[in-house]
């Protein structure tokens, strides 16, 4: 029976039929369960076994491509980093510089490294966060509680330098912002350690925990060429083997002068997705601490809109670090044309297509998210597992529903 | 890499494993390293330049309304107010004439649509938006939160103004802890 | 304080002083006590764990321990929901069986060295371990009962777990009662006082038996039935109101009976305090058995702050393999044991 369930098509008149056939139980999920998120996984199961899995996706849409068509170019900016919304900084930077290139603009060698440095930041934020969903899928709360604490010196970080906890709005066409406060870099040290001695302590309690091993060791497994194929993204595809990296593949902001790894493992199953995450973690630290040393001096902004801007703004500037914008800012146009732009967030790669058409607002706006991008882990790699083993495979590939559903 | 280092373990060193987590969640047990804040007793000193509320200086002022154009959220709209201000008397005998305007514009947010992005304040060409770090706010009535332009040349109060101000020391070993309010 | 004795007539003292030990301490009441104890400990430890505070606000002073009397009185208020393709009697009854049997195997267990007064039995401990076999049934009735697809298949994860976890745990009592050679109670701990505690003469029965106490109340890592992120809340999903209160509390008031059956066993139950006592020679050796058995307790829910949860499959493979293993070690070691000491 388990063969010609795998064969229904994912439409709504195959599936209402699939519960007729006996012996198949199936399981609502819905948007109101623990182990769902804002979604609903719709789960055929035969006994305890899972045949097939539908989610469906779209609960949490707000329609960020359209409403983006309606408002000017730097409106954007606020609106496209919060469907990703642990991972913000990745968000806003992949549309400014889908923009950049649309404007024909390259912001000075201090804001790329400040960028760097609070994408890397985010990385970390946005992996911790991963582990934390991992736990309470699991059962631990403990783990959950412990990740989600230990963001909170990085949010304090970011929230002394831009104002704001978790949506910065810290990049806009020409640079960034905030320039870094005094002492920036010394409190970037503490958290750092802070964070490497609360690893230590997530080792024993979570990472060698048996339950853990037993739990996720062998579940989900995908190997290289099916990721390839199914098209997954972000550390799912690293943690089956493949070495693809957009920091690496297709360098953007001041990324080729860093020296880091791209971790890999070979058996992509949801403990090498745990243990990619935290391997990741230690490369972003590896990064920030080499940008901090070799952070180059100068302006934040671009030198043609600081020298538009007038007395007032500029002594705003030299005395506090804060960039006011400029008429040219809230009325961009650009040329005529298309640009594309990926960066890779926490969760993997986003993608951003920009079409211009002249006018004051985008004529078309194209995100795609990596969460979207993994839904196959659903389609293809859940059936065949059992029933406990859904939340387990959803936790470890850190599907995030609004980010998915846009 | 592979997790085979991890994932394969002998019945000994799976052992070890349960004892050590066991220890490490019992040392956490004893000696907590809490990271609670005692809202509303105790509240946060935000830092300076934290987004919070913010009030409109009206001498400053001169009605652009570069702020409505900006608003990613369309939260501010621009008001037309009689202008009370007469025009002093010898800039109107050196001026040559022109008409004296009978109305001014004036932004108003609607605290409730705003995301405290500050791309207002921020491309306000004379910074006539005073800003602060107040984070809080609360009502018991509607009206007390409708926006009215009067209210918002002031500062809301915040409910946690006579709480004990604390702020987060993050320490290597024993994480945040919060002390008392230090003006730096 | 003894004069109000005099005036009941003299046949109805045993009936009074067993209903003060099966109803007021250590019986229904203080269980009823201990239940909301145990809930605030279990809350607070895995707060403890995790850098929080747990429940605080209820009575800051004393740290939130009332936090589930007023659980209590909100659920009170609430309506009490039957679905309607669910089978009434099962659905509303249950859970008050569920509460008796729970706490029936206390009555069995003595807590003091002249328990033979109240309850005269030389079998104590099969009564006791015979009256707990008896709830996973009522779970999986349980289960079947409520209208929910949920439920049913905590119904039968629960029916897969007994299944293969009741034959480690008759096996561990069964080398308890190898090692002692005697099923009364009252005698183990008198051997026990004499030799040493159970838990040093046959370590492996004693972990073999914790492992099937954390299996058969529910404890995380073995909260299988109940499970958070896959079955809502298993088989008592679609409970509201008081009986939502009730079937959270009658896991702990199971874990008590268990652990007050661990203590007797291999921790000596009353051993510091023999003899010397009031009214009765029972209210001393009674609060150190109660000690104890809180002691075990508390370590059972702290397990919550530290570990997942088991999947189904590797559960009942493991109790059908190592577990089931460690038992027969432990049989073969209470044989040995029991013929050096004899």
């Amino acid at each position: 029976m388990t063969q010609e369930i795998k064969t229904v098509p994912f439409t709504y008149e195959a599936l209402s039929q699939l519960e007729m056939k006996e012996g198949i139980l199936e399981l609502q999920i819905g948007p109101a369960h623990a182990g769902s998120g804002h979604m609903r996984i719709l789960a055929w199961v035969e006994g305890d076994t899972v045949v097939k899995v539908d989610p469906d996706v779209g609960f949490v849409h707000r329609g960020v491509e359209k409403l983006s068509e309606d408002r000017l170019y730097i409106k954007a900016i606020p609106m496209v980093e919060r469907p990703s919304l642990v991972d913000t900084v990745n968000a806003n930077l992949g549309y400014v510089i889908a923009l950049e290139r649309l404007l024909g603009l390259e912001p000075p060698p201090r804001a790329q490294y400040i960028r760097v440095i609070t994408a890397e930041i985010s990385r970390i934020m946005s992996h911790l966060y991963g582990i934390a969903i991992y736990g309470i899928f699991m059962g631990s709360s403990t783990v959950f509680m412990w990740a989600v604490a230990d963001r909170e010196p990085f949010i304090d970080l970011l929230q002394e330098l831009t104002g704001a906890r978790i949506t910065y709005s810290h990049i806009i066409p020409g640079g960034v912002r905030w320039d870094l406060p005094k002492g920036f870099a010394d409190k970037v040290e503490v958290a750092l350690r802070y964070l490497e001695n609360r690893m230590k302590d997530y080792e024993k309690v979570w990472i060698n925990n048996p339950v853990v091993v037993a739990r996720s060791a062998g579940v989900g497994k995908l190997g290289a060429e099916d990721a390839i194929r199914l098209g997954v993204v972000g550390p799912n595809l690293r943690a089956s083997g493949v070495k693809y990296d957009v920091r690496k593949n297709d360098p953007y902001a001041a990324y080729a002068d860093f020296d880091f790894e791209v971790p890999t493992f070979k058996e992509g199953d949801s403990y090498s997705r745990l243990l990619i995450r935290v391997e990741e973690i230690k490369q972003s630290m590896s990064i920030i601490r080499q940008a901090l040393k070799r952070l180059p001096e100068g302006k934040v902004i671009y030198e043609d809109y600081y020298k538009r801007m007038s007395p007032l703004m500029k002594e705003i500037y030299d005395k506090t670090g804060r960039v006011k914008f400029t008429l040219m800012l809230t009325s961009l146009s650009p040329p005529k044309g298309e640009a594309i732009s990926r960066v890779e967030g926490g969760r993997g790669e986003m993608f951003y297509y920009l079409v211009s058409d002249g006018g004051k607002n985008p004529y078309r706006f194209r995100l795609v998210t990596p969460s979207f991008r993994n839904l196959p882990y659903f389609t293809h790699v859940m059936p065949g597992h059992k029933l406990a083993d859904i939340p387990v495979i959803y936790g470890s590939i850190d599907y995030f529903p609004p980010e998915a559903d846009r | 890499m592979s997790n085979q280092k991890t994932s394969r373990k002998s019945a000994f060193g799976e052992v070890k494993g349960h004892i050590d987590a066991l220890a490490t969640g019992f040392k956490y047990f004893v000696d907590p390293h809490r990271m609670t804040l005692d809202y509303p007793a105790e509240a946060m000193e935000l830092p300076k330049n934290y987004r919070g509320f913010f009030r409109l200086v009206d001498e400053k002022c001169i009605g652009c309304s570069l702020c409505e154009i900006v608003c990613p959220s369309n939260a501010i709209v621009m008001m037309q107010l009689p202008a009370t201000q007469p025009p002093t008397p010898q800039a109107d005998a050196q001026a040559p004439a022109r008409p004296v305007p009978r109305v001014k514009k004036r932004p108003l947010v609607d605290w409730g649509m705003c995301i405290f992005c500050y791309f207002c304040v921020d491309v306000c060409p004379t910074e006539a938006f005073e800003r602060s770090n107040i984070h809080d706010l609360s009502y018991f009535e509607e009206s007390e939160y409708r926006p009215t332009f009067d209210r918002f040349l002031k500062l809301p109060e915040s409910p946690s103004q006579n709480s004990k101000k604390v702020v987060a020391k993050l320490d290597e070993k024993n994480g945040i802890k919060y002390e008392e309010g230090g003006k730096e | 304080m003894m004069s109000f004795l005099y005036f009941i007539p003299n046949s109805w003292l045993p009936l009074l002083e067993s209903a003060f030990y099966a109803l007021i301490f250590p019986g229904f009441i203080a269980i009823l006590l201990l239940a909301f104890f145990i809930i605030w400990f279990e809350r607070k430890a895995a707060a403890r764990v995790q850098m929080r505070y747990g429940p605080l606000w209820v009575s800051k002073r004393t740290g939130g321990i009332i936090q589930l009397l007023a659980d209590m009185i909100r659920f009170s208020f609430q309506e009490f929901i039957v679905p309607q393709g669910a089978d009434f009697i099962p659905f509303v009854f249950l859970p008050g069986l569920l509460l008796a049997f729970s706490v029936l195997p206390t009555v069995f267990i003595p807590i003091g060295p002249d328990y033979s007064r109240i309850f005269p039995s030389n079998y104590t401990l099969l009564l006791a371990v015979a009256f707990t076999l008896v709830i996973p049934v009522y779970l999986v009735v349980l289960g079947w009962a409520a209208d929910n697809k949920f439920s049913f298949i905590g119904a039968l994860r629960e029916a897969y777990l007994l299944i293969s976890y009741e034959v480690p745990f008759i096996l561990a009592i069964t080398s308890a009662f190898l090692l002692y050679g005697t099923l009364d109670l009252v005698k183990i701990v008198g051997i026990q006082e004499s030799t040493l505690p159970g838990i040093m003469l046959n370590p492996i029965a004693a972990i073999v038996y914790v492992i099937a106490v954390i299996r058969a109340t529910g404890r995380v890592p073995y909260d299988i039935v109940e499970a958070d992120s896959e079955l809502v809340f298993g088989p008592y999903t679609e409970y509201s109101s008081l009986m939502f209160g009730f079937v959270m509390g009658v896991p702990y008031i199971e874990l008590y009976s268990y652990s007050l059956l661990f203590s007797v066993l291999f921790l000596s139950g009353w051993a510091p305090a023999t003899g010397i006592g009031f009214l009765g020679g029972l209210i001393l050796p009674g609060i150190v058995t109660f000690v104890k058995s809180v002691i075990v307790m508390c370590f059972l829910v702290f397990l919550r702050a530290v570990y997942p949860r088991y999947k189904l499959d590797k559960a009942v493979k493991a109790g059908w393999s190592w577990v089931f293993y460690l038992a027969l070690i432990a049989l073969f070691l209470s044989a040995v044991v029991s013929r050096i000491l004899w």
